[in-house]
């Protein structure tokens, strides 16, 4: 039994101590990042350029994922304020873990959001521009359709990051005399959002039978977009030049504008930049001039069938 | 002495733990503000784990206290949403996770379906109503007021920067509790006679049924104040934040057993267990070891620990 005891207890210092050798590398600085949504394909971009960004610097960086956990989220941020580490990167919605914050903020830790929403206890938060994604589909809509038609919206007021969008594209809309609001739609999200939508679409579609009666569907994001385009589909309607704009640019949304049918365009938000971006909010933070802006804005791309493929 | 390390192995273990962590982290690792750190850290996981200690001294599971963790947080969530006071929305989450209990209770002693089927059924009805009442929408903000989420954050000041954690008194109320109830009642003795052999306990005049039923229903009150600890703790609901309870409390109260002679769960051994976990999770963060290394880790432990002591009693 002691045998027993002692191999377990040796193996399990072995393999710590040399797990912790591997991670004790020259470091210029020490760099907690944090987040409960690794396994999410954006997260993950943003992780990897951040990691890159964070190589040439020479930091040692320490990647926590607490797999969906918030509260873990907490934990993490107390530990790293006992650690004492450099900086912490969240990616995580600041409201939900202040407690954590305000234990690195007493540490004297600085905290640089990565995508994660404003708060006081961020140094700053390196994201997409909302306000500017529902710019570019909503004037690509505008113009597509010379100014003139009904126009379909689906929004999502509940949520404030997509409420942002639908303001913005209302305002585009409204600039422009000839153009009408046919409905403002929001769908139910709880199967992902597609469902609904079509089912949604489909409706609005009954109830304007006549060719030419909808000129274009403006979504919020991607699913409502991929929703109508299916109800437009089976509704037979795909010629009436109907043109149809996410935001996201998802891989389904890529392969819907990619096939050149009525969904037209989407936001690509740059998830290498955002990570990039942060790394850099981090080294200026550290040499002791931090960003001045509470938000860096990372520049996003109209997605269309011309450059869908690059 | 091959037995005192038989029983005591796991203790051992722990404390190794402990001794590496302190050598690896000499500076912040063995302070009393790390260590309050870690009890309000696994002051969740705790209650969940003690309350689960109840049913699995009968040799029953309780599979849905983590979904009955989300869905106690989304009713005082909704309560305080529709403006009800923080007491209201507290007691009403705590009466519905006694009731859920009650119900796994009914469902295990009364109708005799397996715990393990029974709970895992629960489990889904909880998680589903959690989803169903939110319409599976985190509520946070503005909903949640601060005197609740304020809860989390407050303590009992020790000194000049360390104090102690309101979560973490609660976990040792409920600690102090369960002790009380399995070690110093008959409730307790009764419960441990069911675990040791359901027929006999039944023979010997052991009212099995009702016993088993109240049990489960302390299970599902702990479950729902683990909720409202984790929904205080982070200022918001969510239909799924609880879910990860459910195994971790498990395996606490199976790393506890491991250091019993008959291999009976005891809470202060669940406690041990319990602290193993959470030590882990804060000190391989502070020495920047990836965090999916403390999966690895945990479940060799579980493995190793419960292997090692059923051979030593295969032996002896």
């Amino acid at each position: 039994m002691t045998a027993t005891l002692r191999k377990r207890l040796s193996t399990a210092a072995l393999f710590l101590s040399a797990v912790f050798a591997a991670g004790t590398a020259a470091a210029a600085g020490k760099i907690a990042v944090i987040t409960p949504y690794l396994a999410q394909p954006g997260t993950q971009f943003y992780v990897e350029a951040f990691q890159a960004a964070a190589k040439d610097k020479a930091w040692d960086v320490n990647v926590i994922d607490t797999k969906g956990d918030v509260a873990a989220v907490i934990s993490r941020l107390e530990d790293a304020a006992t650690q004492k580490v450099d900086a912490v990167v969240i990616n995580v919605d600041p409201a939900q873990v202040e407690a954590g914050l305000a234990a690195v903020k007493d540490a004297g830790i600085p905290v640089v959001g990565m995508d994660a929403g404003a708060s006081p206890y961020l140094v700053t938060n390196v994201t997409s521009n909302g306000y500017a994604m529902a710019a570019d589909t909503a004037a690509y809509v505008a113009n597509r359709i010379g100014g003139k038609g009904n126009v379909v919206m689906f929004v999502f007021d509940a949520f404030p990051p997509v409420q942002v969008r639908g303001v913005i594209a209302d305002a585009v809309f409204g600039n422009n005399p000839d153009i009408k609001v046919l409905d403002r739609v929001t769908p139910d999200v709880s199967d992902g959002g597609i469902a609904d939508s079509r089912a949604k679409m489909e409706a609005i579609l009954a109830a304007n039978p006549d060719k030419g009666s909808i000129s274009a569907v403006w979504a919020a994001w991607d699913q409502p977009a991929l929703g109508a385009l299916q109800a437009v589909e089976a509704a037979g309607r795909q010629d009436e030049g109907i043109v149809i704009t996410g935001i996201d640019a998802n891989p389904q949304a890529r392969e819907a504008i990619a096939a050149g049918g009525n969904f037209e365009a989407s936001m690509a938000q740059d998830f290498h930049g955002i990570g990039k971006a942060a790394a850099d909010a981090v080294a200026q933070t550290l040499s002791g001039k931090p960003p001045k802006s509470s938000v860096i804005y990372v520049p996003t791309k109209l997605i269309t069938a011309d450059n869908v493929k690059d | 002495m091959a037995s005192a390390l038989k029983t005591y192995g796991t203790l051992i273990g722990f404390v190794l733990v402990v001794l590496f962590f302190w050598i690896e982290i000499p500076d912040t690792f063995m302070t009393a503000k790390n260590w309050l750190n870690i009890s309000q850290q696994v002051s969740m996981l705790a209650v969940v784990a003690f309350t689960m200690t109840v049913v699995m001294v009968m040799g029953d599971f309780d599979l849905s206290v983590g979904s009955m963790a989300s869905l106690a947080g989304i009713v005082a969530a909704l309560a305080f949403r529709d403006g009800h006071g923080v007491w209201v929305g507290v007691a009403l989450a705590l009466v519905i996770g006694l009731l859920g209990g009650l119900l796994n209770g009914a469902l295990v002693a009364y109708v005799g379906i397996l715990p393990f089927v029974a709970t895992l059924g629960t489990l889904t009805v909880y998680s589903g109503l959690a989803f169903l009442v939110s319409g599976g929408k985190t509520i946070f903000g503005r909903d949640i007021p601060t005197a609740f989420s304020g809860f989390a954050r407050s303590g009992l000041r020790l000194g000049e920067s360390v104090s102690l954690p309101s979560l973490t008194i609660v976990a040792a109320l409920v600690l102090l509790i369960v002790w009380f109830v399995l070690e110093q009642t008959t409730f307790g003795r009764r419960l441990y006679a069911i675990g040791g052999n359901k027929e006999a306990a039944r023979l010997a005049g052991i009212r099995v049924r009702r016993l088993r039923f109240l049990a489960f229903g302390l299970s599902g009150f702990g479950a729902a104040a683990a909720g409202l600890m984790y929904a205080s703790r982070v200022a918001s609901a969510n239909p799924t934040q609880g879910s990860g309870l459910m195994l971790d409390a498990i395996a606490a109260v199976f790393l506890g057993m491991t250091m019993s002679e008959e291999g009976e769960p005891h809470v202060l051994a669940t406690l041990v267990g319990v602290l193993i976990l959470g030590v882990l999770g804060n000190g391989l963060t502070q020495m920047s070891i990836d965090s999916y290394v403390r999966e690895v880790l945990i479940g060799s432990i579980i493995v190793l620990a419960v292997a090692a002591s059923s051979i030593g009693k295969a032996k002896g």
